[in-house]
């Protein structure tokens, strides 16, 4: 039993970096333009094809298809904001979640279109290799490099928030008005956000992408799926804390972990059901997130 | 017995007090204005009174019973109905729509039996229908009864709210700002128009206006709140020319006007 | 009994006389209605042909009767799921278009009723004309239930809710071996006297009509009017004494029965039921058609979800002839043609012409209805409601 949750809990820990780098995403955007992005795991997916492509079939550098990777999620988050974020600005949220939910579904097609001859496939490893065997399971390199991935991100954005132009963008996402009065340009601070996002979103992909085979929506209801545990750790810290977002995440992986244990082995979905109930509960007692102290207005 | 009893009523939002105290009664067939500053607190009152808002302290009675609790919908039911300041309308739809919507409770059918489309449903709608045009003659409105809500300019809308709070088919009435939007002229020939329809449908008014004439010449009594306080009650010329109602409102001397004026 | 302070109502005759009465309210635009429009005896016939075609289509051809064409069974099968998809794509606008509540997991209220109608008919042993009704009784029931739970969160979060109850239904319940026949699937046997594809698509009909039937009720009723009201502003709607919840929830029920019923046509048209088939990419499908359709409108709606189920399998592609065309220019296969083009047009939609499919063929729905043909019918944009300061 012992030996058990603690496999729930490492394998929790370290699928959870994936969902804290989505989670992160969802944060910002919501943030920022106050929608649910459906299109957040689709910019890691898209970005893990591109690289895919780089390293398999074009023969580049890691390096170089990792950074080519992380440019087109970029790009697609650009075009996101420009195409229909910043048309729909003024339609209502739900319809803003129709249309993110649609640049997800349309990425997709494509995927699938794009590798209809080899449906499945699988993203070299950065290093390979296992690094420790806690309680009989691997972790590997490649887990290890997330979760420094992972630090250096968080780090990166808590320091960026505090600087001069991080102030600027949070002014702008709150008082958007206020901020343009004062010389911030709000469809810049969109853009970045948006940006950063997507930027997010693609590492999760690249590098979660190793881990297992990969097809046409891997993040989003793939294998990799980290769309709804991404959704339901921004939900646990609020949809607006960052620091919460990621804790969220943590707690979602290993939640979700706890749903293989031996005691639910007669369900396929523990997972899943776990989840659920746990989304319904918290939504329900504790509406304004689990890690923020106050209630936040939004 | 009063149609409606406020007692004691508290209610904060943040730091600030919105209502402080607040004490007030209707009785059967009486018109009750309300007066104050913006901000003064009395669309907070009227929240209170429907329902929308919560209050921390005190109790609203209607003909006797406890309301404090009840359900803005459950309050509608009782014959308590009410307009916005800025149009409470369903905007994307025609105005007789709206007329018939607000039909709801006096619809004598299930709303499943609607959808399977039982013979009885479609007598009552056309009886809905029949209701609908009889309120909006009723207030001279017939002829944009299929013109869309979100296209006619704001004092008409005005007038239609009047005409969709009759078609909940209530006791009380509580107006806020019936008058705005409407110039003087206009605005006497509401009063009179609310005269009307107290005789005609038996019923309580209670109104916010910026109209001091309108208010005062129509009520039977006036409240004037400052501040979330009750800063003076009384019939309509006590009030109008309570020095301290002169002060916080009007922001100077009596005027040597009185509310003969307006009759 | 005489109350003190009761206000008299003294109004004599006299006073009544000198009563200044509100000025009539004058329409500005009074252009619409003077003479109604009544097409001519020529204008009638072009209707009436128009019509006939149009029935034509949808109830002969299928059938291979007074039709040049000959539809093989496959063909036939996609009629059907069609018809199917248009029962969805209602059941889906009962809660985004009527109530304003999105769904992203009514992939999984078509499943419940698919795998309870075959639950019913497989392992019960018991009649097709039992196991619909059961199939809508048990969605309606999920649906409240779901409901119920959730309502009172709002928009985004709700959407949420869905979501992960889409996952939990397709991982967990439907991975139930006992109840699905796990991954191994379940086979359906039709309804007797409906086993071949023709006439059971003449039975998808038939229950696409009642469908339409009671959505068509639904709008023009209490409850239609209700939703209507309470998804535009929740505050004014309670003051007219609706409640709120209670219709909210009735939207939802609505939708579960109409989903349920889907379900279990999807169930014996496919004969074989396998718990893949409804992820979240069939509920992503869902809303596309729906709101490329055009929420709120029925027409467009049913003309959506149709569209949508016949490129979902490139029948469509394959029916104008341009998969050639397609496969040699940009290399896109028949099948993926959906998939890919999909997305693309509900952006289209959002953006450009936010009353979808509905709106544009408009012109021709009225004209059909015998009013004058009017390039811009319909093109009345919904007003964005900031809620009423109250």
């Amino acid at each position: 039993m012992i030996t058990e949750l603690g496999i729930a809990v490492i394998n929790g820990v370290f699928i959870g970096c994936v969902y804290a780098l989505v989670a992160l995403g969802i944060v910002l955007i919501y943030r920022a333009s106050g929608v649910f992005n459906f299109a957040q795991a689709e910019f890691g997916t898209t970005g893990l094809f591109a690289a895919y492509a780089g390293v398999v079939l074009w023969g580049w550098p890691y390096w170089l298809s990792f950074l080519f990777g992380l440019a087109v999620a970029m790009a697609m988050g650009l075009a996101t904001e420009r195409l229909v974020i910043n048309p729909l600005r003024h339609a209502s949220r739900v319809t803003l979640l129709v249309g993110t939910a649609g640049v997800a579904l349309a990425a997709i097609g494509i995927q699938f279109w794009k590798s209809n001859e080899q449906p499945i496939r699988q993203m070299p490893k950065i290093v390979n290799g296992i690094a420790a065997e806690p309680f009989g399971t691997a972790v590997t390199y490649q887990h290890l490099v997330t979760l420094g991935v992972l630090i250096v991100v968080a780090a990166a954005l808590a320091v960026f928030f505090r600087s001069p132009s991080g102030l600027a963008l949070q002014a702008a996402q709150q008082e958007g008005t206020a901020a343009e009065l004062v010389g911030i340009s709000v469809r810049r601070v969109s853009m970045m956000t948006w940006g950063i996002a997507a930027v997010l979103g693609g590492l999760a992909g690249i590098l979660s992408g190793p881990n297992l085979t990969f097809t046409a929506g891997y993040l989003t209801f793939g294998a990799g799926a980290a769309l709804l545990p991404g959704f339901m750790a921004a939900v646990l810290g609020g949809m607006r804390s960052m620091p919460g977002a990621v804790a969220g995440a943590m707690a979602v992986g290993v939640i979700e972990q706890l749903g293989s244990l031996s005691i639910f082995g007669y369900y396929t979905g523990g997972g899943a059901m776990m989840l659920f109930f746990f989304l319904l509960i918290v939504l329900l007692v504790r509406p304004q997130g689990l890690f923020v102290r106050k209630a936040v207005a939004t | 017995m009063s149609v409606l009893e406020v007692t004691d009523l508290n209610i904060q939002f943040g730091g600030v007090r919105a209502l402080d105290h607040v004490s007030m009664r209707a009785g059967e067939w009486e018109i009750v204005g309300i007066i104050g500053p913006n901000g003064a607190g009395k669309t907070t009152l009227f929240n209170c009174i429907t329902g929308f808002y919560r209050p921390s302290k005190g109790k609203i009675r209607y003909r006797g019973k406890s309301i404090t609790r009840l359900p803005v919908h459950k309050r509608t039911a009782l014959g308590i109905g009410r307009t916005f300041q800025n149009v409470g309308l369903v905007k994307n739809t025609t105005v007789a729509e709206n007329l018939v919507t607000a039909q709801h409770l006096q619809t004598n059918y299930d709303p499943w039996a609607g959808m399977l489309g039982g013979p009885a449903t479609f007598s009552e709608e056309s009886r809905l229908s029949g209701r609908a045009a009889q309120l909006l003659e009723l207030l001279q409105l017939s002829d944009v009864a299929n013109a869309r809500v979100a296209d006619l300019p704001y004092g008409v809308l005005k007038r239609v709210e009047i005409a969709t709070v009759l078609a909940t088919d209530p006791d009380l009435l509580l107006l806020d700002e019936p008058g705005s939007g409407m110039g003087p002229e206009e605005a006497h020939a509401l009063g009179d128009t609310l005269l009307e329809l107290r005789k005609e449908f038996g019923l309580t008014i209670v109104m916010i206006d910026h109209h001091v004439p309108l208010v005062t010449g129509v009520s039977d009594y006036v409240y004037c709140l400052n501040f979330g306080e009750v800063l003076a009650e009384g019939k309509p010329d006590e009030v109008r020319n309570h020095p301290e109602v002169v002060r916080a409102y009007l922001g100077e001397e009596p005027a040597e006007t009185t509310s003969e004026e307006y009759v | 009994m005489t109350e003190p302070q009761t206000a008299e109502i003294p109004k004599t005759e006299s006073e009544a006389e000198s009563t200044r009465e509100l000025p009539p309210v004058v329409a500005d635009q009074l252009d619409d209605e003077v003479a109604p429009f009544r097409p001519g005896v020529a204008g009638w016939l072009a209707r009436g042909a128009v019509w006939a075609l149009l029935a034509w289509v949808v109830f002969a051809i299928p059938g291979n009767v007074l039709s040049p064409f000959h539809l093989g069974v496959s063909d036939v099968g996609h009629a059907s799921k069609a018809a199917i998809f248009a029962i969805i794509g209602l059941s889906l606008n009962v809660l985004i278009g009527y109530a304003g509540t999105i769904s992203l997991g009514h992939q999984a209220f078509v499943g419940v009723g698919g795998f309870v109608s075959a639950y019913v008919v497989v392992d019960m042993g018991l009649e097709f004309w039992l196991a619909v009704p059961i199939a809508a009784a048990v969605g309606g029931l999920q649906a409240a239930l779901l409901g119920a739970v959730s309502l009172r969160l709002t928009g985004l979060y709700f959407a949420l809710v869905t979501l992960a109850y889409g996952v939990f239904a397709e991982e967990t319940l439907f991975g139930i071996t006992a109840f699905t026949g796990g991954e191994g699937g379940k086979n359906v046997p039709r309804p007797i006297g409906f086993g071949d594809d023709y006439s059971f698509y003449y039975l998808c009909l038939a229950f696409l009509a009642v469908v339409l039937w009671a959505d068509w009720r639904l709008v023009r009723t209490k409850g239609g009017r209700a939703l209507q009201a309470l998804r535009e502003n929740p505050r004014v709607a309670s003051s007219y004494g609706i409640d709120v919840k209670a219709y909210t929830l009735m939207a939802f029920v609505v939708s579960g029965i109409f989903a349920g019923i889907g379900g279990a046509l999807l169930a014996q048209q496919s004969t074989f039921l396998v718990p893949e088939t409804f992820d979240f990419e069939l509920a992503l499908l869902f809303v596309l058609m729906t709101v490329v359709g055009g929420l709120r409108n029925r027409v467009g709606v049913v003309i959506g979800s149709v569209i949508f189920a016949l490129l979902e399998e490139g029948t469509l592609v394959h029916l104008l002839h341009i998969d050639g065309f397609l496969d040699s220019t940009i290399g896109l296969p028949a099948e993926f043609f959906g998939l890919v083009v999909g997305p693309f047009l509900l952006l289209l939609t959002l953006t450009l012409y936010p009353g979808g499919i509905g709106q544009q063929i408009a012109p021709i729905s009225h004209w059909l209805r015998g009013r004058k043909f009017d390039l811009h019918a319909g093109k009345v944009t919904e007003v964005e409601v900031a809620d009423v300061r109250a």
